[in-house]
């Protein structure tokens, strides 16, 4: 009997669901439940019409990656299966993504919500560290039979070698740092030096994802940042209610002008480049003092790569963890000799946090010196970081072998949560 | 824990159980700057850093399904004190609980030392670089620290800023 799968990547930050087989999903919505100032109801994400989050207030189902209010994700998911994918749960399977090591009484609650909510004919959980790996497989003309997964995401980064489609539990290493905590930084710290936007998660989610990027040279641009009109400095301007309800950069080609400096540029060479069009800042400048008053907006300059930094330092943060590129090392380190020099040559970033710009290029410049000199290191950034697992989902679901890895509710109701499990590991 | 099994009838609160170990570590230190640092940390996983009062109050979807009482009764402990109904719904309040108490529940320490867990795959203290420091105030590398707080700051200027706004209010 055919029947449809549906694939969910249940994320921290963003519901991916669709159904296998298509090349995209077909609805993305954030996984929490808004309440917006004005109201006194909690109301369900709607991609088709916007509303106004100033000042919302949120619930999440997922804390730290792991699901740990499953009522909500209920609610959530009902909303989903009924008015975004129209499909009937009792009709078709489930494949989901669950991260790593997930608490057994987390998992018997997803099982519970799955097989006794929903009534899904049958389930499977899938790791999206292996997801990502087979879409990035099915990709590539040669088949790699493993890689290194590093999956930045919402709530946490995983540096995760897959063997064969396995990942491989061991050698896992987690930082504790996601697109969330940076969300959290980049609030605090425009709350301190300009508007209090402690309140304004979305907003400011929104300045990250414009506005952030990795430097290459955090010292130099630090130095550079200094400078009054540094190349560095940008204006986002807030939302005023009537005339926008979004936030947006006031200038995006000075958004883009970081991308001038480049890597080996010392410090006198950019200041050079800065001479350029030092008339142009000067100008500029006293166009913003004086639209200044009327409308309400601040200005980022270092706080616009001292976030994405904390990835690579979590030290930084007062957090005793080790950044991006030791945690890759170490993660290939915990796995068998031969296999390293494969897993420096397929390493494949994924994830909405890796969408910063260069952060591939930053990364590789910091784990080529900790790596031996005869592997090779290679850094594959997936095209769409934040559809790759899902996509790996779809792939599977398609694939012939689909059909004997799930459990069904007939096995659930027979053997319980805990047998059920055994086969997914 | 020895108390425990010596002294059966003593009343023990069953709450210190309950707490992460990483904020036991924090209460147990009477540094209020390491308090204050491990307070960040988790305000940084935060969903509503301002709201966090009202919402708490004013839950009106909230509802409870039989199942979720059951998950709390086990948070009950037999010898504790007698609760008020208010008492009881506050606690119910709190049902979908943290991460940090799931992973506490879980006894993941007790777990043979070969296999991976949560608690095993944290990536573990950084080898090499030592902590930099970024002035609160500007955000470029901060050379001095605050004699009465600890807060790194950059400049006699930030020094100021820092003195009139922020010292001893431990918030970031």
């Amino acid at each position: 009997m055919h029947q449809n799968v549906v694939v969910l990547d249940n994320g921290g930050g963003l519901i991916k669901a669709g159904l296998g087989g298509e090349r995209d999903p077909s609805a993305i919505i954030p996984n929490c439940v808004y309440r917006p100032l004005a109201s006194k109801k909690w109301v369900h994400p709607s991609p088709n019409e916007p509303m106004d989050l100033t000042s919302a207030a949120v619930r999440r189902p997922i804390d730290r990656g792991y699901l740990i209010n499953p009522d909500l994700q209920r609610e959530i998911w009902a909303n989903l299966f009924s008015s975004l994918l129209r499909v009937n749960p009792a009709q078709s399977s489930l494949l989901l993504t669950e991260p790593l090591f997930t608490l057994p009484s987390i998992q018997r609650a997803t099982d519970e919500l799955v097989f006794e909510d929903f009534n899904f004919s049958s389930f499977y959980v899938a790791h999206s560290p292996s997801l990502a790996h087979l879409y990035e497989a099915s990709q590539r003309t040669f088949k790699a039979q493993c890689s290194l997964v590093v999956d930045c995401g919402f709530s946490f980064t995983h540096a995760v070698p897959v063997f064969q489609n396995f990942p491989i539990n061991y050698a896992a290493k987690r930082i504790d740092l996601g697109g969330k905590a940076l969300t959290n930084y980049l609030k605090e710290l425009v709350s301190y030096r300009s508007v209090n936007v402690m309140d304004e998660t979305f907003l400011i989610d929104d300045v990250k994802e414009k506005l952030c990027f990795v430097s290459l040279d955090v010292a130099r641009d630090l130095q550079i940042a200094k400078k009054q009109g540094n190349a560095f400095r940008c204006t986002y301007v807030l939302p005023d209610g009537v005339t926008h309800t979004k936030g947006f950069v006031k200038n995006p080609e000075e958004a883009q002008r970081y991308l001038a400096l480049g890597d080996g540029d010392t410090l006198e060479e950019v200041q050079q480049k800065m001479d350029v069009d030092q008339m142009e800042v000067t100008n500029k400048l006293e166009d913003r003092k004086k639209i200044d008053l009327t409308k309400n907006e601040f200005d980022l300059t270092n706080e616009r790569f001292l976030v994405p930094e904390m990835i690579f330092h979590p030290a930084d943060l007062g957090m005793n963890q080790a950044g991006l590129a030791e945690c890759i090392v170490r993660a290939v380190s915990s796995c068998h000799p031969h296999l390293q020099p494969v897993l420096y040559e397929n390493i494949i970033l994924t994830g909405g946090s890796t969408l910063f710009p260069r952060l591939s290029d930053r990364l590789e410049k910091e784990l080529r010196p900790l790596v031996p000199d005869d592997y090779q290191v290679n850094i594959t950034p997936q095209q769409d970081p934040i559809l790759g697992v899902w996509r790996g989902g779809s792939l599977l679901a398609s694939s012939p072998d689909f059909e004997a890895m799930r459990v069904t509710k007939a096995e659930y109701e027979e053997l319980g949560s805990a047998r059920c499990r055994r086969r997914f590991c | 824990m020895d108390d425990d099994v010596s002294n059966p009838m003593r009343r023990m609160s069953s709450r210190t159980r309950k707490v992460a170990s990483k904020m036991t570590a924090a209460l147990q230190s009477s540094d209020n700057r390491t308090q204050a640092a491990l307070a960040r940390l988790e305000a940084l996983e935060n969903d509503n850093a301002g709201l966090e009062m009202v919402e708490a109050n004013d839950d009106d979807e909230a509802s409870l399904d039989d199942d979720d009482q059951v998950y709390i009764q086990k948070k009950h402990s037999k010898g504790t004190k007698r609760k008020t109904r208010q008492a009881k719904a506050l606690e119910a309040r709190k049902a979908p609980r943290t991460f940090l108490e799931l992973v506490h529940e879980a006894n993941l320490d007790s777990l043979p030392p070969h296999v991976p867990s949560y608690l095993k795959a944290a990536v573990g203290p950084p080898s090499s670089t030592s902590r930099r420091h970024f002035c609160t105030v500007c955000g470029s590398a901060a050379n001095y620290t605050c004699v009465r707080c600890g807060v790194r700051f950059c400049s006699s200027r930030c020094q100021n800023i820092h003195n009139d706004t922020r010292c001893l209010k431990f918030v970031a």
